[in-house]
């Protein structure tokens, strides 16, 4: 039922589905979780991984919030040599696609990274531009439109996969930071990644300093991409607070080209099921391509 | 592990605060001692874990302590309503066959253990459980399988020896393995005071997935001479003692 129409090209990736895992939500997806449809995903964008194991952060990790939670997981992760030698191999059937998330501390880390992965088969790389601790100073990478075209194009010049960059809605002007990602080479953007929050833990009398997500962040995540494809070409993803198929359908109405599914997961199991089945009773006999921005317009000139 | 919808059989308060949640079994996947069900509960964005108290082929038992927004609303479930659960989740407690075990916890730590008692008993003659509370009140006796040698401690008393069920279990000794769950300081003394045998701990975490993918709900674990950051939800929620790093 409505495999075709549902088929979206994202850059040069073919996908059998809009419907994409977002970062951080399904491990390296190599859980076996046995109510998912993997038929129903068009790619599983993995945990973020970075050249050298990383610890994360100690707990709290999670908290739940009025309408999300917040997580401050500190992008736990064994490294790339471990993910490539111990999981990469074994989970490439599983998926029709594969996007590998990655972030670095310094410019070579992400060369480095990149220089590994350059001889696996993956689907696209997706830059993760919100690693907090970025050459030791307090600011994300894509708070910064230069750091951003610098970041892109150095990894632009040492590969030539698909390269998805995943912006910060942190800043001031989104539109910006998209511009200068598209500028310097990449293939498509993520929007959006976690909104900065904090919540206390009255019991424990502690703080919890981390991501907000959940359908608490679904505004600023249409908002942003609403305002990011009227000024770039290259496709978005829409991510944010998704929990239902009419989520979906803002997305694409405001110009996503797909959509990433991340907590809502956690709330709504039957998620992926629930969207596609969506989709498709919504879109009748159009295919997904006749909506995407149908509420939006590209400015003239940007 | 599945993704249910199961239908409340009964929800009854067993004294002040806790509560036992039976549901209908619409599982395929068998439940272990130490397992775990995530429940959704409506209007909140997160499931709750539960470890299971009771398993049979028709029916599963919880028990929950109201403490939060999320149990509240649990404990006004009634006969007939309907849980979205997904499970069964987590890893189980080791088996032993034919050896001399102790079994200690308190509060809603004894969810597991009675669930494991039931099944140690088929294989095992020697099975003591220490089952510590704040008073004769908060001792479940109702739900305690029998063919077990019990022990009970009460803070003021009121059944039992008086005091901490820890210091009552220090008096026994030559058993072979310890099964543990409960309040924290309990495993955290267990863990470092008993070296020569093993000692499994089930321990509990706020959790976002429950399923291994969040990694949300992490304990520190010993690896070789270091440590990293282990998933309660995956890897536990049972751990062998002395893998813990109490922090």
């Amino acid at each position: 039922m409505g495999m075709k129409k549902l088929k979206i090209k994202l850059g040069k990736i073919e996908l059998n589905s809009p419907i994409i895992l977002a970062s951080g939500i399904f491990g390296y997806g190599n859980e076996k979780i046995d109510f998912i449809d993997y038929k129903k995903i068009g790619a599983i964008t993995t945990k973020t991984i970075t050249y050298t194991p990383w610890k994360g952060n100690p707990q709290l990790r999670i908290y739940e919030t009025d309408c999300g939670m917040i997580n401050s997981i500190g992008l736990q992760n064994p490294g790339i040599f471990y993910f490539v030698k111990n999981i990469l191999h074994k989970i490439r059937k599983k998926w029709p696609k594969i996007f590998v998330s990655i972030t670095g501390r310094n410019e070579k880390e992400f060369i480095d990274i990149i220089k590994i992965l350059n001889r696996e088969k993956v689907d696209a790389i997706e830059l993760n531009l919100s690693c907090p601790n970025f050459e030791k100073k307090q600011r994300m990478i894509s708070q910064d439109p230069d750091l951003t075209y610098r970041i892109i194009k150095i990894v632009r010049n040492e590969t030539s996969l698909p390269l998805i960059a995943k912006i910060s809605p942190n800043v001031n002007d989104i539109k910006e930071i998209a511009i200068a990602s598209e500028k310097a080479g990449a293939d498509i953007l993520s929007l959006i990644n976690t909104v900065k929050g904090l919540r206390i833990d009255f019991k424990k009398m502690k703080i919890i300093d981390g991501g907000l997500s959940g359908p608490s962040i679904k505004p600023i995540g249409l908002k942003c991409v609403y305002d990011v494809y009227r000024v770039v070409k290259i496709p978005i993803i829409g991510i944010g607070g998704i929990t239902r198929g009419i989520d979906a359908i803002e997305y694409f109405l405001v110009g996503a080209s797909a959509v990433g599914i991340g907590s809502g997961l956690f709330t709504n199991a039957n998620i992926i099921e629930e969207i596609y089945k969506f989709l498709n009773q919504y879109l009748g006999k159009r295919n997904l391509k006749n909506i995407i921005g149908l509420l939006n317009e590209k400015e003239s000139n940007p | 592990m599945e993704n249910q919808i199961c239908k409340v059989i009964k929800n009854k308060n067993l004294s002040k605060n806790y509560y036992l949640l039976e549901f209908e079994n619409n599982f395929k996947k068998r439940f272990y001692p130490g397992n775990f069900v995530h429940i959704k509960i409506e209007n909140l964005f997160l499931r709750r874990p539960f470890s299971v108290a009771h398993y049979s082929k028709n029916k599963i038992q919880i028990i929950y302590k109201v403490i939060g927004i999320g149990t509240e609303k649990l404990s006004r479930k009634n006969k007939g309503d309907y849980l979205d659960i997904i499970g069964p989740l987590g890893n189980s407690f080791p088996f032993y066959k034919n050896k001399r075990i102790c079994i200690i916890g308190g509060g809603t730590g004894i969810a597991p253990l009675i669930f494991l008692a039931k099944e140690l008993k088929k294989y095992n003659e020697e099975i003591y459980f220490f089952y510590g509370a704040r008073n004769k009140n908060l001792i479940f006796f109702q739900i305690l399988p029998t063919g077990i040698n019990y022990i009970f401690s009460t803070d003021d008393g009121s059944f039992g020896k008086r005091g901490n069920i820890f210091d009552v279990f220090k008096k026994f000794n030559s058993f072979d393995v310890i099964y543990a769950a409960g309040p924290e300081g309990l495993l955290k003394k267990l863990t470092s005071s008993i070296k020569k045998i093993p000692v499994y701990i089930s321990v509990e975490n706020y959790m976002a997935c429950g399923m291994g993918l969040c990694y949300g709900c992490v304990i520190k674990v010993k690896e070789n001479d270091k440590w990293e950051y282990k998933r309660v939800c995956k890897d536990g929620p049972v751990f062998e003692g002395k893998e813990i790093l109490w922090e």
